[in-house]
């Protein structure tokens, strides 16, 4: 046991150093980047706790408040579960300190159950920032026993046990396939963006929209409840005190991680060895070869390097589909009785730019674009191209990862009947959206470089850079919310929105090609 | 062909690894930078080749300053790290191809010296495989292909022959060799002295920053072996 401490001690301090970058300035960031990460732990507990009382007193209204722990351990658990699929490589199976941790004189169970303690506590800890709110909200409005509080705590250790081992499962066949295939990274990307479009298609199909919120929400559970059984038993336990439910809920939660593990520890060598071993065909015959030009070169070698990742590509790429499939919907459902009212299509309209945006700014491959040179940095360093050229690869493959909301935007507006004017508006907002999330990602990243990363999921999903680019990019799609609140016009506000958006490019351009090109030195 | 004065560079913490030093590579020349581990040779390598910013003191490659025209001096350079991590997403001869497009090499100089040099590494099999599939050789002898392909008149090399099995590091010997006779300078830095008392028209060695000797091999090392001379000088204070 004091082994696979030690081991997960280590592994958690790795991923600590990881994320604050210390590795890269070890005396000013940790403090300031610290900060973050409580302010981060902050803003994602309040929308835990404001997301849970909104619905708490929704609920409330319809004397179906039990519903709520039943939902938010449901939405809890499909995060668990898609975070976790894309974590599996990387953390129990491939991780870069394998063959180090190996040949410790240490029992390859050790090793088993210190990566699967390591995933367990990373999940633990989203699950308690956004559980203990939502819990605290039920408190407040369902007033429950003493009860609650005991059972309460106890299932919430026992709450990702089951998605962790159902990503798991995924994470493994998707990690297998991705080393026996040649196009394995564009399986790998099909499958893992197949398998989020369902689980959200499924949460859209749920009826109708114009149903009222207690219907849905009892649809949901319901259907959570049918997919997910331990969800039923989740809910029976903390609103009636069932101690059958109770014990049920845990003793099935254990058992299945207890067996995952068990499996694990059987086919760990093999799979670590499938996984990194790579595929060699030692057969190639040298033939033609074609020619580009520098700003070419770099741009593919940044594209391909962008592929050769279905982290970065899910993450990064996920609003754009989920836009791409919205303006696809639309083309096919009856907007009116989408609405459920008379005048949905004309607040659909008013929407769109809105949502635009908001899918927009999760597109921000530049965020982790420097980071993932790594330790191959020296050779961009090294070749006679400036820094400008090299930028303009990098936010060329995020403006090419966005080009397919200019087409999106188009069959909107002919779908919605925008209108010319206020289709050329939302193409404006599109185009200088999506030059601001890659400038901005761009010089982010250069000011909260990592270089150390054993994994790419650090640099990619919890990095300075990605957290800060993520969250700007929100408050950048909130102030054209807000611009439409405080103009009259709509109208009006898409232009101040667009003039703002148009300055605020010019200067992180202006930053970008002074201030980026000298610190892009200074790495 | 390369010319470095008064190159100092501090570390964060106040640390010189490398103090006003100064030095000349001549064209035809193949230039041995020996140094105990930490003695600044990685940085001034890093330097030259433009890689790390430095402080103080200048770089000139073929008479043009790194610091004022790094892409130029780039041009005509190429660098090897002594752990070249190459780009793993892609093949070996995708890698190759992409350098050759960085330098603008023409499609015939490119199919010719991939060939020339892939074949004498005994690479040309394994170059359509992906990078994360190569042991640590295969990147060292790939990272020596692409810095021939372009033809550098400046190769600068760090530690080129760890990981090197003995065919291959006896052919990148008699490369360095027929680089310098068609008028490239070669500076490397090795641990290997038997390698550097062999192979360089000259010779310099640093300590704790400071160059310490420096000059043609044969006055570096006079009538001792150049282990001696090392040891010597590493032991004075």
């Amino acid at each position: 046991m004091k082994k696979i401490l030690s081991l997960v001690k280590v592994q958690i301090g790795t991923q600590l150093v990881e994320i604050l970058s210390i590795g890269n300035n070890r005396k000013r960031k940790p403090k300031a980047l610290l900060g973050g990460l409580v302010f981060f732990v902050l803003v994602l507990g309040g929308v835990s706790f404001f997301y849970s009382y909104m619905v708490g007193k929704g609920l409330m209204m319809f004397n179906s408040i039990d519903v709520l722990p039943a939902l938010l351990m449901a939405v809890t658990s499909i995060i668990v579960l898609f975070t976790t699929t894309f974590k599996i490589k990387g953390t129990v199976f491939g991780f870069k300190d394998y063959d180090l941790v190996m040949s410790l004189p240490v029992r390859t169970m050790s090793v088993v159950a210190s990566r699967l303690l390591l995933l367990y506590l990373l999940n633990m800890i989203f699950v308690c920032i956004v559980m203990i709110p939502a819990m605290g909200v039920y408190a407040i409005l369902a007033k429950p026993e003493a009860s609650f509080y005991i059972i309460g705590i106890f299932t919430l250790l026992f709450l990702p046990l089951i998605p962790i081992v159902v990503a798991s499962v995924l994470g493994t066949i998707i990690a297998y396939a991705a080393s026996r295939f040649r196009y394995s990274n564009l399986i790998s990307i099909v499958f893992s963006l197949g398998l989020m479009v369902a689980i959200m298609g499924m949460s859209f199909t749920m009826g109708d929209t114009g149903q009222e919120l207690v219907d849905i929400s009892k649809a949901l559970t319901d259907r959570v409840n049918n997919i997910y059984p331990p969800a039923e038993m989740y809910s029976r336990a903390i609103t009636e005190y069932d101690i059958t439910a109770f014990a049920s809920f845990i003793g099935i939660s254990a058992l299945c991680f207890i067996l995952y593990s068990l499996l694990v520890a059987k086919i760990f060598k093999k799979m670590n060895t499938i996984i990194m071993t790579g595929k060699s065909r030692s057969k190639y015959k040298l033939g033609e070869l074609r020619q580009s030009s520098p700003l070419k070169a770099l741009y593919f070698k940044e594209i391909k390097r962008y592929f050769s990742s279905p982290l970065y590509v899910l993450n990064t790429g996920f609003g754009i589909v989920m836009l791409t499939i919205g303006a696809i919907v639309l083309c096919f459902v009856d907007i009116e009785k989408l609405m459920g009212q008379v005048d949905g299509a004309g607040l659909l309209k008013m929407g769109v730019p809105v949502f635009i945006t908001f899918c927009l700014v999760t597109c921000y491959t530049t965020a982790a674009s420097i980071s993932l040179e790594g330790k191959s940095l020296w050779i961009i360093k090294s070749l006679p191209v400036t820094a400008k050229s090299i930028f303009f690869a990098k936010i060329a493959v995020n403006l090419t990862v966005t080009a397919p909301a200019l087409a999106d935007v188009i069959l909107m507006g002919f779908v919605l009947e925008l209108g010319v004017f206020l289709t050329l508006l939302t193409v404006l907002i599109t185009i200088l959206v999506s030059i601001f999330i890659s400038l901005f990602g761009l010089v982010i990243n250069l000011k909260f470089p990592n270089f150390t990363w054993m994994t790419e999921t650090v640099v990619i999903k919890q990095s300075a850079a990605a957290m800060i680019a993520v969250f700007t990019g929100m408050g950048i799609s909130a102030l054209l919310i807000a611009l439409m609140v405080v103009v009259p016009s709509a109208n009006l506000a898409y232009l101040i929105y667009i003039g703002f958006m148009a300055a605020v490019n010019v200067v992180l351009y202006r930053i970008l090609i002074h201030w980026g090109a000298k610190q892009f030195h200074r790495l | 062909m390369l010319k470095i004065s008064n190159l100092s560079k501090s570390y964060k913490g106040g640390k010189k690894a490398v103090d006003n030093l100064s030095l000349e590579v001549n064209s035809g020349e193949i230039f041995g930078f020996i140094g105990h581990n930490g003695a600044g040779k990685t940085t001034t390598i890093r330097s030259i080749a433009g890689v790390l910013d430095f402080d103080e003191g200048d770089i000139t490659i073929d008479g043009i300053s790194i610091k004022k025209d790094p892409v130029s001096c780039k041009k005509i350079t190429a660098y090897i790290p002594d752990n070249p991590d190459l780009y793993e997403h892609l093949s070996g001869i995708g890698y190759l191809n992409f350098i050759g497009d960085i330098y603008e090499v023409n499609k015939f100089d490119r199919e010719t010296l991939i060939e020339k040099y892939a074949d004498a590494f005994e690479l040309t099999s394994n170059l359509g495989d992906s990078i994360s599939s190569y042991s640590h050789g295969m990147k060292q002898k790939l990272a020596v292909i692409a810095a021939l392909i372009h033809r550098p008149k400046l190769l600068i090399l760090d530690e080129p022959f760890v990981g090197l099995d003995p065919k291959a590091a006896h052919i990148l010997k008699a490369t360095m060799a027929e680089l310098c006779k068609g008028g490239s300078a070669i500076f490397f830095s090795t641990h290997v002295l038997e390698v550097a008392e062999k192979l360089c028209n000259k010779i310099a060695i640093i300590k704790n920053g400071k160059l310490v000797a420096c000059g043609p091999t044969h006055e570096v090392k006079g009538n001792n072996s150049l282990e001696d001379v090392f040891m010597e000088l590493l032991n004075e204070q």
